[in-house]
């Protein structure tokens, strides 16, 4: 039977206690995961500043250019080597921890990295982006709230599902905090973590992502992100240029995202040691920063700057796109700790600035101005690596309050998803996380059963035969136990294949092991119940041989137990999804 | 001839009584100082302004301690505490970064702020009562005064100027600008016109690009502008007729709307926020008499009727309940001043250490931008990019 341990049953708990329970792990989930979130950011921009990777830390030293140019090469290298030490030394996976690491525990019910990993890996995001690496802040923040969320849910509590709708409160709040967009919050945990719409998560995560907006503008008052002002647009013949930015925006995506998933295929090709990567990515950007200081950390100014007609010549965003992918693929691929969101909404929204002077200068065409391309741009772009259009377009909407500028964005985005997923997939997430073993492209019931193996459903129970024993003595225990095969097991302990009833007929005398057939389904103990159905589709018999790598008999599992399993967990699925408060 | 070496303690303690009496009148050993009395030179920004000081002020601290003030009148700028003319000054009225720049240079005698500062009438101590940011290594805050735009109001009958960009819109806002011939605040406004939002103008300003793109935005208004250098020059500018908007500070606008009924509005979009210290120049001689003028000076009581006669903020929380109404017009000075709750939201307060630390930068930048005349360059192309 599936994995699951004992839950309680809701049927016992009344309602109204169910509630609180949610409400209090909401409110507590959500107002933590916003302090933390706060703490993270300020933490990194304190960093920023002492360590001269910040523009305005810069400038107030700029006539010592030799401090400034060590600074500027020394600061991420050194901070690699460190963010390395502490990732080998402290984190048990030796990796930085991300939004797939709460996907798969999510979605596949699997546990999460252990707590010190995750404080590990969020002390080297903080120092990653603290030393000027060009990574993002989100991913850490995301992951921060998987982790508050989780912990949360280590109360004993009944309620059922309470793990995934935590860990939904968690990452709702990161991102409410991360962005002032509580909407955008909401609906990032559905979309991308929990990937069903439950009234009995929904609201949880609603209350969470309220808390981490209260406490993010109302205690703190941070600033918002982006103000842009947009007067609308002008011309009806831009729409099709926005879904042309969509799909320019997702080929680019595309090309980010391979390169991202190459970078470790390449460190490993170099052999280089794993310690020493992110100390050579640091090297890398504080030598590119020489020349180009905005690829240097997050680069606000320069996400600023991009919405600024001018501001950048057209070979500027060119060059300064190549250099921030380039960059963002060694950084994050060799080992620095941090997430793709802020680097692929700058990467986005330069792209987006060049395609309009593309639009604006060389074809002529009368448009709404710079600011709907770059911001569509910039969402196009994002949308497919982190997969998740609806939330691209709320944080938007809820970033500008302009609701042409949404529109526009809404386009360019849904385009850039269709166009990324027939080329990649779901998200760059989805992507890693398939190349874990855990495919979610066919749906979380596949990653479900992809998780349970088939050792589990095995019974041993059946009546075995010795390879020389005489036929007529099986076919006696079996008739005697109903069945109508048994395994035929050889002298050294070995399966030698199955003797089956109606091929034993009129040779009793035979040796057992002379009418073992192998079958044309023999599954491994690791075999998975998802990889065991597939095997099965079109089996005949009792059950299918389960033979581990000694070539021993494990046992045998039936086709019944297989699809007993499938229901079980469909049936568990649904009832998570359509659970209510 | 100068003073007796008073011990500040007995000064301190006096003054600090002074205060509390509300300067009832002038106690009995102030009165037996009076033939000794030395004079203390207070270096200020003249003007309204340091009319409104010497009612506020200088007139109670003679009137307290039997010492007399003198002023001395100065533009600004940190240079100035070199030249001959600074010699034998005792107080300085400085901003904040200046007085930053200059502690630096040892051009000020370095203070312990939070001792000189007396505590609010009600106990609260003086590091809870004083603005954030108010204690610096030579100055001590006394006021929190705004730059701004003004316009002459008979030049735009029509369209009123509202935002900080229509004052780089010259063609719907047509006339001329003064400015004071400083970086300063320039280059604040011209990001804000491109649409940048307060709260990154400083960030975006650190990077070439931003000084870049300031320029060019001055650029578009470069044959538009005079420039002034006095603090009153602005009214005097606006008054005449001679531009249609000026740069200044909001006290100087305030008087000559109130008090001199002259047509100047301000546009209170994109102010930015300074802050007014106190200091002692390293060649004062009677430093001790200085630090019971600041001690006396940044007392609630004082910054309140200072308030009163001008609208410029006070450093501390207790002052800002105590500003009453105007002495002369009766106007209700609370809501006039750049710190009130309506006039804030607009506002961006400088930051006083990149103010200090990229003014050689910024003046560099602005200078070569001055020199360049009106001739347009590409901003973005690299070879014509100032180095």
């Amino acid at each position: 039977m599936p994995p699951a341990p004992p839950r309680p049953d809701d049927r016992v708990t009344s309602p109204l206690v169910r509630m609180a329970v949610l409400s209090g792990v909401a409110v507590a989930v959500g107002g933590i995961t916003a302090l933390g979130a706060i703490a993270f950011v300020d933490a990194v921009a304190w960093l920023n500043d002492a360590l001269l990777v910040s523009p305005r830390a810069r400038v107030q030293v700029e006539d010592r250019a030799a401090l400034v140019a060590a600074a500027t090469v020394l600061v991420p290298t050194l901070g690699g080597l460190l963010v390395g030490l502490l990732l080998r030394h402290g984190a048990i996976e030796g990796r930085p921890l991300g939004p797939p690491d709460a996907i798969r525990a999510v979605q596949t019910r699997g546990a999460l990295p252990s707590v010190r990993s995750g404080v590990v890996s969020s002390l080297a995001a903080a120092l990653s982006l603290g030393c000027g690496a060009s990574v993002g802040q989100y991913g850490p923040m995301v992951y921060l709230g998987t982790l508050f969320g989780a912990l949360a849910a280590r109360v004993r509590t009944p309620v059922r599902n309470l793990r995934t709708i935590a860990i939904g409160c968690g990452v709702a709040a990161a991102i409410a905090t991360a962005f002032n967009a509580p909407i955008a919050g909401l609906v990032f945990a559905h979309e991308v973590i929990l990937r069903h719409y439950s009234i009995q998560a929904f609201a949880p995560t609603t209350v969470a992502a309220a808390t981490g907006f209260v406490v993010a503008n109302v205690v703190f008052d941070r600033p918002a992100l982006f103000l842009v002002a947009f007067d609308g647009v002008a011309h009806g013949y831009e729409f099709p240029l926005f879904a042309l930015v969509g799909v320019l925006s997702a080929l680019l995506a595309v090309g980010f995202m391979r390169l991202l998933l190459a970078a470790p295929a390449l460190a490993a090709r170099l052999r280089l040691p794993a310690v020493l990567r992110p100390a050579l990515a640091g090297l890398a950007v504080g030598a590119v920063a020489l020349a180009l200081p905005d690829v240097l950390g997050i680069g606000t100014e320069a996400l600023r700057f991009a919405t600024i007609e001018g501001a950048f010549a057209p070979w500027e965003l060119a060059l300064l796109i190549a250099a921030k992918i380039a960059l963002t693929a060694l950084c994050l691929g060799w080992g620095f700790a941090g997430g793709v969101f802020s680097p692929a909404l700058l990467i986005g929204i330069l792209f987006g600035a060049l395609l309009w002077t593309g639009f604006d200068g060389l074809l002529g065409v009368p448009n709404s101005g710079l600011v709907v391309y770059a911001i569509c741009g910039m969402m196009a772009l994002t949308s497919p690596v982190i997969g998740a259009p609806l939330t691209t377009i709320l944080i938007v909407f809820e970033l500008t309050h302009s609701y042409d500028l949404t529109i526009a964005a809404m386009v360019a985005v849904v385009f850039s998803n269709l166009v990324s997923y027939q080329l990649l997939g779901r998200s760059l997430f989805d992507v890693q996380l398939a190349r874990k073993g855990v495919d979610l492209s066919a749906g979380r019931d596949r990653a479900l059963l992809d998780a349970v193996p088939v050792a589990r459903l095995i019974h041993t129970d059946m009546p075995r035969a010795a390879a020389d024993e005489r036929v007529g003595a099986v076919l006696d225990r079996l008739a005697a136990a109903g069945r109508a095969e048994a395994p035929v097991i050889g002298e050294d302990g070995r399966f030698l294949g199955l003797l089956r009833a109606q091929d034993a007929r009129d040779r009793e005398d035979a040796k057992a092991g002379a009418l073992a057939r192998r079958g044309a389904v023999v599954l491994a103990p690791d075999t998975s119940v998802w990889e065991a159905m597939a095997a099965l589709d079109g089996f005949v018999g009792d059950a299918a041989p389960v033979v581990d790598h000694d070539g021993r008999l494990a046992g045998m599992v039936t086709e019944a137990a297989v699809i007993g399993a499938y229901l079980d967990t469909v049936h568990d699925l649904r009832r998570e999804e359509n659970a209510g408060a | 001839m100068r003073a007796p070496r008073w011990t500040s303690a007995a000064l301190a303690a006096l003054l600090t009584m002074a205060g509390l009496a509300g300067l009832a009148g002038p106690a009995g050993p102030a009165r037996a100082a009076d033939e000794a009395a030395p004079t203390l030179t207070v270096a200020t920004w003249g003007g309204v302004y340091a009319q409104a000081q010497r009612a506020a002020l200088f007139d109670p601290f003679t009137a307290a301690t039997g010492i007399p003030v003198e002023t001395a009148r100065h533009d600004g700028g940190v240079a100035i505490l070199s030249t001959p003319e600074a010699e034998g000054w005792d107080v300085i009225d400085m901003i904040d970064a200046d007085a930053a720049t200059a502690c630096a240079a040892g051009l000020l005698q370095p203070l312990d702020t939070h001792a000189l500062a007396a505590p609010a009438p009600d106990g609260t101590p003086a590091a809870a009562d004083f603005l954030p940011g108010s204690f610096g290594r030579c100055g001590l805050a006394h006021l929190t005064f705004s730059t701004v735009v003004a316009y002459d109001d008979r030049a735009f009958p029509g369209r009123k100027p509202r935002t900080i960009a229509d004052v780089f819109d010259i063609e719907t806002f047509p006339g001329t600008r003064a400015f004071r011939r400083e970086p300063d605040a320039l280059l604040e406004w011209a990001l804000m016109a491109e649409g940048v939002p307060r709260a990154q103008v400083y960030d975006l300003l650190s990077t070439d690009r931003g000084l870049r793109l300031a320029l060019r935005k001055l650029d578009t208004i470069r044959d538009h502008i005079v420039w002034w250098q006095g603090g009153e020059e602005p009214v005097r500018l606006l008054a005449s007729g001679a531009v249609a908007m000026a740069s200044g500070y909001n006290g100087r606008f305030f008087d000559a709307r109130v008090a001199g009924d002259l047509p100047i509005v301000t546009l209170w979009d994109g102010q930015l926020l300074n802050r007014d210290v106190w200091a002692i120049p390293a060649g004062s001689d009677a430093p001790d008499a200085a630090r019971a003028f600041i001690r006396f000076a940044t007392h609630p009581d004082r910054l309140a009727a200072l308030g009163a006669r001008i609208p410029y903020g006070p450093a501390r929380r207790s002052a800002l309940d105590r500003i009453g109404l105007h002495p002369d017009t009766g106007v209700p000075m609370a809501q006039h001043l750049p710190t009130a709750p309506h006039r804030i939201g607009a506002a961006l307060a400088v930051d006083s250490d990149w103010d200090a630390n990229t003014k050689a930068l910024r003046r560099r930048r602005f200078e070569a931008w001055l020199a360049r005349g009106g001739d347009d360059r590409d901003l973005t192309d690299p070879a014509t990019r100032p180095k």
